[in-house]
């Protein structure tokens, strides 16, 4: 059968990509979150102690040119407590050249502050930089006088729930400032000039197991610390929290002896929370967690289990691509365990034993039972070299368990128990058989049939009415020629108008078959005659070829929708058209009334003055003449004006057309009338005057 | 002491607005979580937001202390529940509070995931999307699934169906397919603000991973909506995602190779999927704002009270975009304005000098009554920009019609011919001395020739 095929799992399902690929990605991940140059000693202290866990050399060469003269300046006795801590905490990494009589200096300068300090982060940097000072120089006198007045003052910010104060006169306490404590409690023993008392040691054990009390757990087994509604100006998150505490029970148990009575699962638990992150977002966080790690498997807690995380980079196995594989080993590799301490390195001797492996579907039939995984010594993988040849498509879940070799080694790892991983075997499911028929309801007979092959991309065309029906059948067969139940097997029909209607196509025995009875559908298919696409799709986690096609259209002739007969759903609206632009409207404007044309109007003219100059002719024909005009003086001036008056009346006719308005008109037509009046009477009067004396001489 | 209260409580107004055209930036968002692991596991999208100066305050979200408001005024301007399982909100903090909170314009991003309890899914039904009410079920895609060693049950999934649209996703295109491992949604296909921001593919399907179907599930195909995103009609914004796990580090940083595709992407889309996404959501992208509406008749400058029919008009306005740190001029070919009296008798697309301004002229309608010019603005993505401003329309004055009309010559001629005529008769009439026959009968015929 196969060579080299790896079908390996992940132990938890968190974590995937760990420890496998952990120490690539996260040398890559600290490259990248301490690319710049750190603006504190902090910070540098940071990126200096995640170079230094995981190994990368360079970077840390490359931080020493800068980071060195920052370190000698800040140390100095003047500077700020925070300061000169991390100043020491980097030198112990870089080493610097420092003068030892600084170290003078500053240690008497902390031993006084160890005294004095009243909040537990002034004591924690000082007996913190105490201790450094003791790893850097060993000739300074780093000795505190009274270890057991500051061991109790440390013990005095303890609350009852295991919870530790900042300050004696601060009452808010924290599950950080317990982690903090407990740093700062294992640097006053490691200080002290003569040994702690034991019970007053053994004391703070119990403190920690209380601690280990507000523990909080999530479901797949992995324990964090979480800070309950903290008030007050830095807040911690759980990682920081859990970090804190970590940093503190880890450093107490290096500093003492006797073993701290936490149980196994727990530890295991914390290591399962921080690589269960995966990796954080920012650089402080990322510290916290490859630190915490660090000292969860850090060889000198040997009083602490140390984790071991089984994990199988892979779980899903195909069948099929064992032909592609190169026969250049000779053993059968089917699957691989890596076994690690959290970070990556490399675990003890051991074995790792599959108890059994069982299918989803059959719990009580097991396919391999206890097996000792064969380790290969080049990859530093675990390898299972056989496997039962016929092993089907589906899914199994494997268990395994880690035996330690040496006894003694089992009272310094821990690796929970019996592990369970599921295990997908995939590979190509054969297709076969497919027939799609238009029957005659009550006859039975076939009208139409036709073969279809599905692998193909051929479509088949069919017709059919209310009284026929539609039936449709494939066969589904796994690479060992069993019959294969998929998970999905769904045959579409999709109306023009955008109806679907999906089936589920149940399997009789070795065959899927699907009636349609159109004489029941016509309800559910709202009565919508037309083209109907017919879609299948078969589907399966273990079914490499899954596929969605489309295998023909159908053209049914449904019956009329009778009155009452449900309205098809009304489709979705399209977001995109919904939104387009609409059309533009423009106005309609009434259209101007039709005119004769301006020519034919100007020949009316003419005619209309035809009369006028007729009336003008005739008058000259009959010879009129002006000869009754008064020869007087005063009546011919008056005649005069009544004739200006007229003319003046009609030619306000004329300018109001022109441009007058009606008010203007009325006004000067007042005038001029009343003007008219005047001289019209005096005129009119003489030649009626004139006219009786003619006719009675 | 006094004194610094009512200074503070003069300012609260001030620091806790919805967005707000005028002040859009100082942004406060509250971040409900489940337990606070998810803030470092999800790190990277937090950071995003804080690195664009937002300011995350993290709660538990059955903290007791957690309000949205204080006196009447919110506390915060925008909410991230990241809190899936949660049943009951601790302090003053419900469903309807939350509801309450987009109705005053605040955004919103919901993320569930497979064991969402009923309140995470109550708040995304009145929203308008409904997620599978099946507890077991995740969305299953056997085609479209992320080729991964670990995860055989295919709920892993890399969907690349994304809504087209610039203004929601950014205008780079996303190339790589987003992870996904949740619930799917449905969209109420009676809302028409809720959008798909990403969809299934037609092979998927929402059930129980681990159980044979037996019959069809209530949510197939691309009618799955996994990610979709919501403008309110006071436009808050609103994303939902069937996932939380889309949004954390390990989703963020993970290669992804679709099944059936060759290309193995180094990087997921989910990062810039949801960082574009929540600039969207942020108001960062797509929120317009109007501002100097001007109309005035051809030739003029000044706006007039009233507009005659059959008036030459120009109308402008301009539109800037908000691009998260400053107004910048929005650039478009769509905006249109109607003059609108009961129904547009005019709807015009405007023109833009590409700066901002949109103008465009045209003649008032032969219709008077009082009229609206109305920009209606709704596009994909956008908010919408709704303005109107009224003006009457009045028709001609009696002098304003046309006077001169050739058609009427004849008649004016017949007017003034006579006129003329009169004006001849009386001096001829008065002043004639007939000389021949001296009787009344020439003046019988001078006036039988009128």
């Amino acid at each position: 059968m196969a060579t080299h095929v790896t079908l390996l799992a992940s132990a938890f399902l968190l974590l995937l990509l760990l420890p496998f690929s952990a120490s690539i990605s996260r040398r890559s991940a600290a490259i990248n979150f301490f690319a710049s140059s750190p603006a504190s000693l902090e910070d540098a202290y940071e990126a200096l102690r995640v170079f230094e866990i995981l190994g990368i050399q360079e970077k840390k060469a490359h931080e020493r040119g800068a980071t060195c003269p920052k370190v000698l300046e800040n140390l100095v006795s003047t500077s700020p407590l925070k300061d000169l801590f991390y100043a020491l905490k980097v030198n112990v990494i870089l080493k610097c050249d420092v003068n030892g009589e600084v170290f003078e200096g500053i240690a008497s300068r902390l031993k006084v502050i160890v005294h004095d300090a009243s909040t537990l982060l002034d004591k924690y940097y000082s007996i913190g930089g105490l201790v450094l000072i003791k790893d850097l120089d060993s000739n300074v006198d780093t000795h505190i006088p009274d270890v057991d007045g500051v061991f109790q003052s440390i013990k005095a910010l303890r609350q009852s729930d295991g919870r530790w104060r900042h300050s004696s006169d601060n009452p808010e306490s924290s599950i950080y400032a317990a982690g903090l404590a407990f740093e700062a409690l294992a640097g006053v023993i490691s200080l002290a000039s003569s040994e702690i008392e034991r019970s007053t040691v053994n004391i703070v054990k119990n403190d920690i197991v209380k601690l280990f009390d507000v523990i909080e757990k999530y479901d797949d087994g992995s324990f964090y610390f979480e800070e309950k509604f903290v008030s007050g100006q830095e807040q911690h998150g759980s990682l920081s929290t859990t970090s804190s505490v970590v940093r503190g029970f880890t450093a107490f148990a290096a500093a003492t002896s006797g073993k701290i009575n936490l149980p196994g699962d727990t530890i295991l638990g914390l290591a399962k929370f921080f690589l269960g992150i995966g990796i954080p977002g920012d650089a402080k966080e990322f510290f916290s967690q490859v630190e915490s790690l660090a000292f969860l498997e850090s060889n000198r807690q040997v009083l602490i289990s140390i984790p071991l995380i089984l994990s199988l980079p892979e779980t899903v196995y195909s069948l099929t691509k064992k032909g592609q594989l190169k026969e250049s080993r000779k053993y059968r590799v089917y699957d691989l365990a890596k076994v690690n301490t959290v970070l990556g390195s490399a675990a003890p001797p051991l074995t790792v034993k599959l108890v059994h492996a069982f299918s989803t579907g059959a719990k009580d039939s097991s396919i391999i039972d206890s097996k000792e995984l064969w380790y290969d010594q080049e990859s530093g993988l675990h390898v299972l070299d056989t496997f039962p040849n016929n092993l089907d498509v589906g899914t199994y879940v494997f268990v395994f368990e880690i035996v330690l070799h040496d006894s003694a080694s089992e009272e310094v790892y821990t690796t929970g128990g019996q592990i369970y991983v599921p295990i997908y075997v995939t590979g190509i499911i054969e297709v076969g058989n497919a027939e799609i028929t238009v029957v005659e309801s009550d006859l039975g007979t076939a009208e139409t049939q036709k073969k279809l092959d599905l692998s193909g991309n051929d479509a088949v065309s069919l017709s059919a009415n209310h009284l026929q029906k539609l039936m449709f059948a494939f066969q589904l067969t796994t690479p060992h020629g069993q019959d294969f139940k998929p998970q999905q097997a769904f045959f579409k029909l999709r109306h023009e108008s955008k109806v679907e209607h999906i089936f589920v196509v149940g399997n009789t025995g070795k065959k899927f078959e699907i009636i349609l009875d159109f004489l029941g559908l016509v309800e559910k298919l709202f009565y919508l005659s037309g083209r109907y696409d017919i879609e299948l799709t078969v589907g399966d986690a273990v079914m490499e070829n899954s596929f969605l096609r489309l295998i023909g259209h159908l053209q049914l002739d449904l019956p009329e929708a009778p009155e009452k007969a449900s309205r098809p759903p009304t489709p979705p609206v399209d977001p995109y058209s919904r939104y387009e632009p609409k059309e533009e409207i423009t106005h309609t404007f009434r259209t101007p009334e039709k005119r004769p044309p301006q020519n034919l109007s100007l020949i009316f003219l003419g005619l209309i003055l035809l009369p006028f100059i007729g009336f003008l002719f005739g008058l000259l024909r009959l010879g009129v003449n002006v000869k009754n005009f008064p020869g007087s003086t005063a009546p011919s001036t008056f005649g005069i004006l009544f004739h200006v008056g007229i003319a003046g009346i009609l030619l306000l006719y004329v300018l109001f057309w022109l441009k007058l308005d009606l008010f203007t008109t009325l006004k000067a037509f007042g005038l001029l009338g009343a003007f008219l009046m005047f001289v019209g009477h005096r005129i009119l009067s003489h030649l009626a005057l004139t006219s009786a004396k003619l006719k009675s001489a | 002491m006094s004194k610094l209260i009512f200074v503070f409580l003069a300012l609260i107004p001030l620091l806790c607005t919805s967005f707000s055209p005028d002040r859009p930036s100082d942004r406060r968002v509250l971040v409900l979580v489940d337990d606070f692991a998810v803030k470092s596991s999800h790190s990277l999208f937090f950071n995003s937001l804080k690195s664009r100066g937002f300011d995350l305050h993290f709660h538990l979200a059955d903290d007791p202390k957690i309000a949205l408001q204080r006196y009447g005024q919110y506390l915060y301007d925008a909410l991230i529940l990241f809190s899936p399982t949660i049943e009951r909100f601790g302090g003053s903090v419900d469903a309807a509070a939350i509801l309450d909170f987009v109705d005053s314009g605040h955004d919103l991003i919901v993320a569930a995931d497979s064991n969402a309890s009923d309140l995470i899914r109550e708040i995304a039904t009145e929203c308008g999307v409904d997620f599978d009410e099946d507890p077991a079920a995740m969305v299953v895609d056997h085609s479209g699934y992320a080729v991964s060693a670990t995860e055989g049950d295919h709920t892993l999934i890399a969907s690349d169906d994304f809504i087209k649209s610039d203004v929601i996703l950014g205008s780079k295109k996303i190339e790589a397919p987003v992870l996904f491992h949740g619930i799917g949604h449905s969209l109420n296909p009676t809302n028409s603000l809720v959008l798909k921001a990403l969809s299934a593919s037609p092979s998927a399907f929402s059930a129980n991973p681990k159980s044979k179907l037996t019959s069809p599930p209530s949510l197939t195909g691309s009618s799955i909506s996994l990610v979709s995103v919501i403008q309110a009609r006071n436009n808050a914004r609103i994303l939902i995602s069937g996932s939380l796990s889309m949004f954390s580090n390990r989703f963020f940083r993970s290669g992804v190779q679709k099944a059936g595709s060759p290309t193995k992407h180094e990087k997921s889309g989910n990062e810039q999927f949801f960082t574009e996404l929540s600039k969207w959501v942020f108001h960062e992208r797509g929120h317009l704002k109007a501002v100097n509406v001007q109309h005035h008749k051809v030739g003029e400058a000044n706006e007039p009270s009233i507009y005659r029919i059959n008036d030459n008009l120009e109308y402008s306005v301009e539109v800037y975009e908000w691009s998260g740190t400053s107004w910048e001029p929005y650039v478009a070919d769509d905006v249109q304005v109607q003059f609108y009296m009961m129904s547009p008798y005019v709807l015009k697309t405007l023109s833009t000098d590409g700066k901002g301004r949109y103008f465009t002229s045209f003649k008032v309608p032969d219709v008077y009554g009082v009229f609206q010019f109305k920009v209606e603005y709704e596009k994909l993505g956008y908010t919408s920009l709704s303005l109107s401003k009224q003006i009457p329309v009045r028709p001609f004055r009696h002098n304003e019609y046309e006077r001169f009309i050739p058609a009427a010559y004849p008649y004016y001629g017949a007017a003034f011919s006579m006129m003329a005529g009169f004006f001849i008769f009386t001096v001829v009439h008065l002043y004639h001395k007939c000389v021949t026959f001296l009787n009344p009968a020439f003046g019988g015929f001078l006036w039988a020739m009128f």
